[in-house]
């Protein structure tokens, strides 16, 4: 009746009790630390979400109210507007150099691998760094660009106190750091693709942009795909990034969702608030992801 | 012979932009206040770790970076070992209920939703248990937050080792656990090596729990506590650019010196 | 093959054991940090965020108190921007990592609300002391002595739960060669003389402001607003600031003022705002004390000499800013009477007189008198302390009320007008917040 792996003959009698508990065993650690630090604080947090804060302290219920409000609050709205834009700019513009390297790369030539070392260095390097990195770039008294600038002759570069540079800054420094992901793995995608397509298709004659559209981007499709999907996901969350740069500023330009949300949570001391508002960005990443999924099944079964 | 110089000239620009802003944080970190602010020279007209030193000596950074390594260390151990355990029993086992089945895609839901999410539970948490900038309380989260994908990653590993090699042991008189130990886990070795690498540098680079879990120096880790001279009015650009540095280097070096496996853990974590 | 791998080897019993001694031992040694509960005869723990304003103290008095009081100072620092979460999460936990937290002063309305900071009057520190700056030792008290409550607080006893540590305030730094008579005495005669300085070629802007939205627009705004008669709340907490008052010193921001401004003014932060006056291109800002000084440096300025100090200028009355560093002592703290004791020296008239002959601006009247003030903005300061100096709001709200107002009001000045219909704007939002807050009910 104990339903215990089929398949495994278990051994001598001897351990018979422990191997079917065994299973248990393995996952009760796991499962015990992932439900008090993971799954609990969720628990948690949509129970905060119904709740009114003051000073700290949840005061009182209020059902949905706080998931109501966000909807007509202009500066949850400008967030998610923000937030949208940053990961759909950042997303396209990575995924895009990172196939065009690919692409240039595909062959091996001398210095490829010395350019995979040097492309892992964005990649690395603690977020809150490359932030550091950017904002001495940025920077209108300190920073490189005004020192290229004053040395051209011009004035100082003026990005960071300015909404809609700053914005594209951010976007610049998410690219710098994230297109090399994404040349990776589009590189290996490509690299593990069978070459005789591709042998028949140049015998017949087909130009590099028949080639690409006819058959490098249709097999290509499934990992293009999921490297944009796990993108996406991480790029919504970003937060360590913007903290540093702008911390949100000037004003709401780079107020990312996550910004918001802390900002509510800690600085506002509305935590309740706050609490609805992850939710409710939990729940729309995950249909999102979701979406993903279900489009990628639909794709490799096509 | 065209496409060649092409490909040289695109391999420079690369070097190029990869480079140029971080030798510029790493110029920076070697000049004076003065000298970034009012000179805006291209490189240090006279070097000095003076920062650097300033950063040991006055600004807790020793006690940031002994934090990072422990609090590191000790996640990824946890992570890895219980997170292998609990993957072998997703991969090889098949429970009541599908119970495998129902911990797997758990895990794999909590990986999709970002860290964000749990900022503030996982603060009032501490906060109850009393482990607010505690060593404790930074390795339980961490070790949380790599476990899922420890699991993820650990679970597609073990599928991939045929089960007969394993049978063949247990056959021989091994327990399951026994064949565990000398089969398989040798085998999944480059999995645990390249998860560990990715858990390494994922936790050791982490900052938004740290900035809300940690407060003084007996628990703040390193990106934490490069972010105390970040400044809005009147920066430190000078101790900034080397914080910068220093908080990077450790990572970067140990990145460098595993390449090969995280290149191929990252590309194969897609693929599959 | 197994050569290989047996090196890579992790047994599971290895790792096992690693991973558990290592929790162990963490777990150990971060018992072993805790700070001692014993008192260990003169320890204080004091957290401050990073700020100029802090340097007298920091080099000059920290080592009195050793050689003095025998008090054995550990001084924290932080960037501005994450102090208010730590220490809020800090006294709300009890964790108790802190002896002192030096506040910015909008700052103890949420403190005092959540009540967690020590009484330090039952302490024995005498807030009726006459030689205290009124409107800063005002600061201290929650419920406020005077001025609207927030709803909860209303018929509560005010306790002194903070002491004003360091003094700051806005103060006007203007050109003396520009402005020959000494400082302009009304806004009008800064824009007048200041355009005469332009087009004399002395500077390029009569004036230079701070215009990004949020914290800094309004505090640029605050000092023009407050002298034009303007009140951001009644009694009631309904929101007053867009009244005629209001709504003319917001049209004379966004208009005038702009106009004798640089262009990019609405992206200004104070670094630029700091810049066009050591650079010698503004007739005159208004600042708190931390950039004023570096007005006599010459490595920092190019107009070394050329600048002085004087009180902002008024429309009716000319009314500044203020902005102090002020004392708490968390109930949690691990070293309360050490804490107590410390900041009953520290605010003694002797010690104050130090504090200003070591160039900060001290918090007791009697500091203000002494020979050799460390920078000569103290007597400035005085001076404006006596013409009129308010601080903001005091609301635990007030973060998210500067926040919705600024962002209208760099609406404006953007536009270049509209300064009254921004001010209307922002009424309707901060009422719909503050509504739902529940100050209303």
């Amino acid at each position: 009746m104990k339903q215990t792996a089929p398949v495994i003959s278990r051994g001598r009698s001897q351990g018979a009790g422990l191997d079917l508990a065994l299973p248990y065993l393995l996952l009760a650690p796991s499962v015990l630390i992932t439900f008090i630090v993971l799954v609990y604080p969720l628990w948690d947090g949509l129970k905060a979400s119904t709740k009114f804060y003051r000073y700290g302290k949840p005061l009182r219920e209020v059902g949905l109210d706080n998931y109501l409000r966000l909807w007509s609050d202009s500066q949850f709205l400008n967030s998610l507007l923000v937030t949208v834009s940053f990961v759909g700019l950042a997303v396209a513009i990575e995924t895009l150099l990172g196939l065009a390297l690919a692409l240039f790369c595909q062959r091996e030539f001398r210095g490829i691998r010395l350019l995979r070392t040097v492309l892992i260095v964005p990649m690395v390097i603690t977020p809150v760094v490359v932030a550091i990195v950017f904002r001495l770039i940025y920077a209108s008294d300190a920073g490189m660009l005004t020192t290229l600038s004053e040395l051209a002759g011009g004035g100082p570069a003026q990005i960071l106190g300015h909404p809609t540079r700053a914005f594209i800054g951010l976007v610049v420094l998410d690219v710098w750091e994230w297109t090399p992901l994404m040349f990776l793995i589009l590189l290996a995608g490509l690299q593990s693709l069978p070459s005789e397509p591709f042998e028949a298709a140049r015998v017949d004659g087909a130009g590099p942009w028949r080639i690409f559209r006819d058959h490098t981007l249709p097999m290509l499709g499934p990992v293009l795909a999921i490297a944009i999907v796990l993108r996406t996901i991480d790029a919504f969350g970003t937060f360590d990034q913007v903290f540093v740069l702008t911390r949100g500023g000037p004003g709401e330009a780079t107020r990312l969702l996550s910004v918001f949300g802390y900002d509510t949570a800690f600085k506002f001391q509305q935590t309740g608030y706050a609490a609805a508002l992850f939710v409710t960005m939990g729940l729309m990443i995950l249909a999102l992801a979701l979406a993903a999924v279900r489009l990628l099944r639909r794709e490799d079964v096509a | 012979m065209i496409v060649r110089i092409l490909k040289g000239l695109v391999a420079a620009l690369i070097l190029l932009v990869v480079f140029l802003p971080i030798y510029w944080m790493a110029a920076a970190s070697l000049k004076s206040n003065k000298e970034i602010t009012q000179d805006a020279t291209l490189y240090p007209h006279e070097p000095s770790f003076d920062n650097y030193l300033h950063l040991l000596s006055d600004r807790q950074f020793d006690a940031y970076l002994l934090n990072s390594l422990v609090v590191t260390a000790a996640s990824v151990v946890l992570a890895l070992s219980l997170g292998s355990l609990a993957a072998y029993a997703i991969a090889r086992f098949r429970l009541r209920f599908r119970l495998e089945r129902i911990v797997g895609l758990s895990l794999l839901t909590l990986r999709i939703v970002p860290a964000v999410v749990i900022l503030i539970p996982v603060y009032l948490l501490m906060l109850e248990l009393k482990l607010l900038d505690t060593w404790l309380g930074l390795i339980i989260t961490y070790t949380a937050l790599n476990l899922t994908f420890c699991v993820w990653m650990m679970e597609s590993f073990f599928r991939e080792i045929p089960v007969d090699l394993e049978e063949a042991a247990m056959v021989d008189g091994d327990s399951r656990l026994a064949a565990f130990r000398r089969i398989t886990l040798p085998l999944a070795a480059p999995g645990l090596v390249a998860t560990a690498i990715f858990a390494i540098i994922v936790t050791f680079n982490e900052f938004m729990f740290a900035l809300v879990l940690t407060a003084t120096p007996r628990a703040m880790t390193m990106p934490r506590g490069t972010a105390t001279l970040i400044g809005r009015i009147d920066t430190d650009w000078a101790s900034m650019a080397a914080a910068g540095v220093m908080g990077a280097l450790p990572i970067v070096i140990f990145a460098l010196l595993v390449q090969r496996h995280l290149v191929r853990g990252l590309t194969l974590g897609a693929l599959k | 093959m197994n050569d290989r791998l047996l090196n890579r080897r992790l047994s599971r019993r290895t790792v096992l054991q690693g991973g558990a001694s290592l929790a162990a031992s963490a777990a150990v040694l971060s018992g072993l940090g805790k700070p001692a509960s014993a008192q260990t005869g003169g320890k204080v723990i004091i957290g401050a965020f990073v700020d100029g304003g802090l340097a007298p103290f920091k080099n000059s008095i920290i080592p009195l108190a050793k050689s003095e009081g025998n008090f054995d100072v550990e001084f924290l620092e932080d960037e501005y921007g994450v102090t208010l979460e730590k220490w809020f999460a800090d006294a709300q936990s009890g964790a108790g990592q802190y002896d002192i937290y030096l506040l910015d002063d909008p700052w103890v309305p949420q403190f005092g609300a959540a009540d967690v900071l020590e009484d330090l009057g039952a302490g024995g520190i005498a807030g009726g002391d006459s030689d205290w700056i009124a409107s800063m030792i005002d600061m201290g008290y929650w419920p406020p002595r005077e001025g609207p409550r927030v709803k909860g607080f209303e018929g509560a006893e005010p306790k002194l739960i903070a002491v004003p540590f360091v003094g700051d305030l806005q103060t006007l730094t203007y050109r003396n060669d520009v402005h020959t008579n000494g400082a302009p005495k009304t806004w009008d005669e800064l824009i007048e003389k200041g355009k005469e300085g332009v087009a004399a070629g002395k500077i390029k802007y009569p004036i230079v402001f701070r215009g990004v939205a949020g914290n800094p627009i309004v505090t640029s705004w605050y000092p023009v607003f407050l002298s034009f008669g303007g009140q951001f709340f009644d009694d009631k907490w309904n929101v007053t600031f867009n009244s005629d008052a209001g709504k003319a010193a917001a049209d004379f921001f966004v208009g005038p003022m702009k106009q004798s401004a640089p262009e990019g003014v609405v992206e200004f932060d104070s670094d630029q705002e700091g810049a066009a006056i050591l650079g010698g291109d503004a007739g005159a800002i208004i600042q708190y004390s931390g950039n004023a000084l570096k007005a006599d440096d010459p490595a920092q300025t190019k107009v070394a000499g050329k600048l002085d100090f004087g009180v902002v200028p008024k429309k009716e009355k000319a009314i500044a800013q203020m902005g102090i560093f002020i004392a708490s002592v968390p109930k949690s703290a691990p070293n309360k009477s050490n804490a107590i004791a410390f900041l009953n020296w520290y605010t003694s008239p002797a010690t104050q007189a130090k504090l200003a002959e070591a160039g900060s601006i001290p918090v007791k009247r009697s500091g203000f008198g002494v020979e050799k003030p460390g920078n000569r903005l103290i007597p400035v300061a005085l001076q404006q302390l006596d013409a009129g100096c308010l601080p903001r709001p005091r609301t635990p709200d007030w973060a998210k009320v500067e926040e919705l107002l600024g962002i209208e009001l760099n609406k404006a000045l953007q536009a270049g007008s509209g300064g009254g219909a921004a001010l209307d704007a922002a009424a309707q939002q901060v009422t719909d917040y503050l509504k739902q807050a529940g100050y209303y009910q």
